[in-house]
């Protein structure tokens, strides 16, 4: 009896700990996205499907859906083209490229408020470098982060500079996987530089693009501390992303209702696009060479 | 050997008991504030004097962030059982948590308290509630008008130019810019939630009325206020855009000697006083229809789920913090204004009068200055104020719709919050 639950044993403490900082909030979230709350009341009254209709009549909720999937769909494609590039090159075992690939990896493990607060300096419309710079250049400024058209690509640039080292760092791994021989064979066949990568490599790292697909697009649905540290969500909501909105109308203006089905939303919207995914690109996906 | 081992160990054993007695027998009281630098210096000096005349209770304070970071801990913290003992909360944000009774009632406390005869009237009145006392004020302020008296010489402005009106600042500010624009620096400061409050009281005009409650933010005077706030941004450039996406970036530059003129709160006089020494000059706020000032600052409440033990140690934390002799030197450190009437008295007080000019001048608007309504959407408004004024400010939003489509939002809310 003992033999048969000690694989289960030895789960346990894995699944309480799941159960506890995953489930049971996803659980409350789910519960108080049908009542009014602020946090402080003593009392979280039933609304039903109130908070829902009034998100879907939030001209903010599809404002902040619009940009982010706009982040979405510029950053996602953007970091992983760069990193499998980069990561082509730093591919061979030199002192130069373990030296950029460190280099390339640190924003990774900075702190993202730093990171943050550095690049709002740099951004800065009369006192930051960038703006010295093209003044030395002869041109005029640039309000980098007061533009609504221009303040999602400084954060998009910001995250993609901050995430580019971890993709690179997986890239390699997915690249130095691929056997040899199979280029030795692409050579003796006398393909071209350009059709060996399009025919051999970018199908056989597909599994890393895949699962890096998956990690950059659930990222990207995520990110809030770039945002919050550089923008709060302006100019004019021109950089409001999801999380951005659901912890402002959660934390800043005491509706933690509406804030948990914001929430609800958006855990939905992911799990449903992490289907799609594994729908429509999973079945292209080749694990073996 | 053995028997000195044993005396030392016995010895050592005794201290620690006694200690544990001792430990024991003290009361802690975690408090939650919004001051560091030179602020966060006089506070802590505050409370290390009060320990040392208290010895039996201690004081944890801790640094959360601003008043908007304060609420926004606290209510998190609320529903999680790690709230603290005592909280600084800003005059106009602390009604929500009366009303729901996180504050507790201290006017029992107050009423006791031989303090309350020697606070100004305008101190007493920015803790009221419904009749009730739920914050003692700690940190009084009003806005005023600071200057950099270099900048104004080099850009050939008199030192006694008039900057009574929205026409006088925008004439500043415009000299200051095209004389000194090509070298970084601009003419005012894009106001702050504070400043932008006042002016729009210049202007004759409220957010809400504070004896109604109207919801006064489609006002004539409050769109007029905001047009022109708005346009030193996006149509005169004579405020930097930088200070409406992160408002302390306008404050910054001022301290840097980047900006000519800011409108701030008066706890602003001694980090201004020591960035700019004897180049900061200190001006009441405009008055462009009316003198009108709103006071602001914070105030010390106490939470009703601490023990009534910690709650009687942290009011008599707060009524030491109130009294003329903590005031004084929170005074002359930071100059947000006294709240003792003795406080002036105090020599630490009397030669910050004599030796720091312009530390006065928010004590001469006590005249006009008026305190704001506290109800509890004031919290939602502040907290949604900020987005709506960048749509203003970088000229991506009609003011008038803006402040149309606010006010409704505000009184909705309003009724909401009633329920």
């Amino acid at each position: 009896m003992l033999r048969r639950l000690t694989p289960y044993l030895f789960a346990l403490p894995l699944l309480g700990f799941i159960a506890v900082f995953t489930y049971l909030p996803i659980a409350q979230s789910i519960n108080l996205s049908f009542r009014e709350w602020d946090f402080l009341s003593p009392t979280k009254p039933f609304v039903g499907l109130d908070n829902y209709r009034l998100l879907f009549e939030n001209r903010a909720f599809w404002n902040s859906l619009y940009v982010t999937l706009l982040f979405a769909v510029i950053s996602v494609p953007l970091r992983l083209v760069l990193a499998l590039l980069i990561a082509q090159r730093l591919l061979r075992e030199t002192v130069i490229s373990r030296v950029m690939r460190g280099a390339i990896f640190l924003p990774s493990v900075t702190s993202t408020v730093a990171i943050g607060v550095v690049f709002s300096w740099v951004f800065s419309t009369d006192y930051g470098m960038m703006n010295g710079i093209l003044a030395g250049l002869g041109v005029g400024k640039v309000t980098w982060l007061q533009d609504p058209t221009i303040a999602l690509w400084v954060l998009i640039f910001v995250n993609t500079w901050k995430q580019l080292g971890y993709d690179v760092i997986i890239y390699i791994a997915g690249l130095q996987a691929i056997p040899p021989e199979l280029y030795d064979a692409a050579a003796v066949d006398g393909g071209a530089k350009r059709h060996v990568f399009r025919r051999v490599t970018v199908p056989l790292v597909m599994p890393t693009t895949y699962f890096l697909l998956m990690i950059s697009v659930i990222e990207a649905f995520q990110v809030f501390t770039i945002v919050d540290v550089m923008t709060q969500g302006g100019p004019a909501g021109a950089t409001d992303m999801l999380v951005n909105m659901l912890y402002r109308v959660g934390f800043n203006l005491f509706d933690i209702g509406l804030g948990s089905a914001l929430a609800v939303i958006l855990f939905v919207f992911l799990i449903a696009l992490a289907f799609l995914k594994s729908r429509i690109i999973g079945r292209k996906v080749h694990y073996e060479a | 050997m053995i028997a000195k081992f044993k005396a030392t160990t016995a010895a050592t054993l005794l201290a620690l008991l006694g200690h544990t007695a001792m430990a024991s027998a003290e009361v802690t009281v975690e408090f939650w504030h919004s001051f560091g630098g030179s602020s966060g210096e006089a506070l802590a000096q505050i409370i290390e004097s009060f320990e040392a005349a208290n010895p039996d209770i201690k004081i944890d304070a801790q640094e959360i962030g601003n008043y908007e970071d304060i609420v926004t801990k606290l209510q998190a913290a609320i529903p999680a059982q790690r709230a603290p003992d005592a909280v600084i909360m800003e005059v106009t944000r602390y009604g929500l948590f009366a009303d729901r009774g996180v504050l507790k009632d201290l006017t029992a406390y107050v009423d006791a308290d031989p303090l309350k005869d020697d606070l100004y009237d305008y101190a007493r009145e920015v803790g009221i509630y419904e009749g009730k006392n739920y914050i003692v004020p700690f940190n009084s302020s009003t806005p005023v008008l600071y200057f950099n008296k270099a900048i104004f010489t080099e850009a050939g402005l008199p030192l006694d130019t008039p900057l009574k009106t929205y026409d006088d600042l925008l004439s500043a500010a415009q000299q200051i810019t095209a004389k000194l624009g090509e070298s970084g620096i601009t003419g005012i400061a894009a106001p702050g939630q504070f400043a932008r409050w006042g002016l729009i009281m210049d202007n004759d005009s409220d957010l809400i009325d504070s004896v109604s409650g109207d919801i006064l933010i489609d006002a004539p005077g409050t769109v007029e206020a905001y047009e022109f706030m708005a346009s030193l941004v996006h149509e005169h450039k004579v405020a930097s855009p930088d200070g409406v996406t992160k408002e302390n970036n306008g404050r910054d530059a001022f301290l840097a000697g980047k900006v000519g003129m800011m409108i701030n709160s008066t706890g602003n006089y001694g980090s201004a006083a020591s960035s700019l020494g004897d180049n900061l000059a200190v001006l009441p706020m405009p008055c462009n229809k009316v003198c009108s000032v709103p006071i602001g600052g914070a105030g010390i409440g106490i939470l009703t789920t601490s023990e009534k033990e910690v709650q009687d140690a942290a009011y008599k934390f707060i009524s030491y913090a109130a009294s003329p002799e903590s005031n004084a030197l929170w005074f002359a450190a930071t100059g947000y204004m006294p709240i003792n009437k003795k406080t002036p008295q105090e020599q630490v007080a009397v030669t910050a009068l004599a030796e720091q000019p312009g530390i006065d001048v928010a004590i001469n608007q006590l005249g006009f200055a008026r305190g704001r309504p506290r109800p509890p959407v004031v919290t939602w408004m502040r907290a949604s104020e900020y987005d709506l004024w960048q749509a203003m400010a970088l000229g991506q939003r009609d003011v008038s719709e803006v402040l149309s489509e606010f006010a409704e939002s505000t009184r909705a809310e309003a009724e909401r919050l009633k329920k």
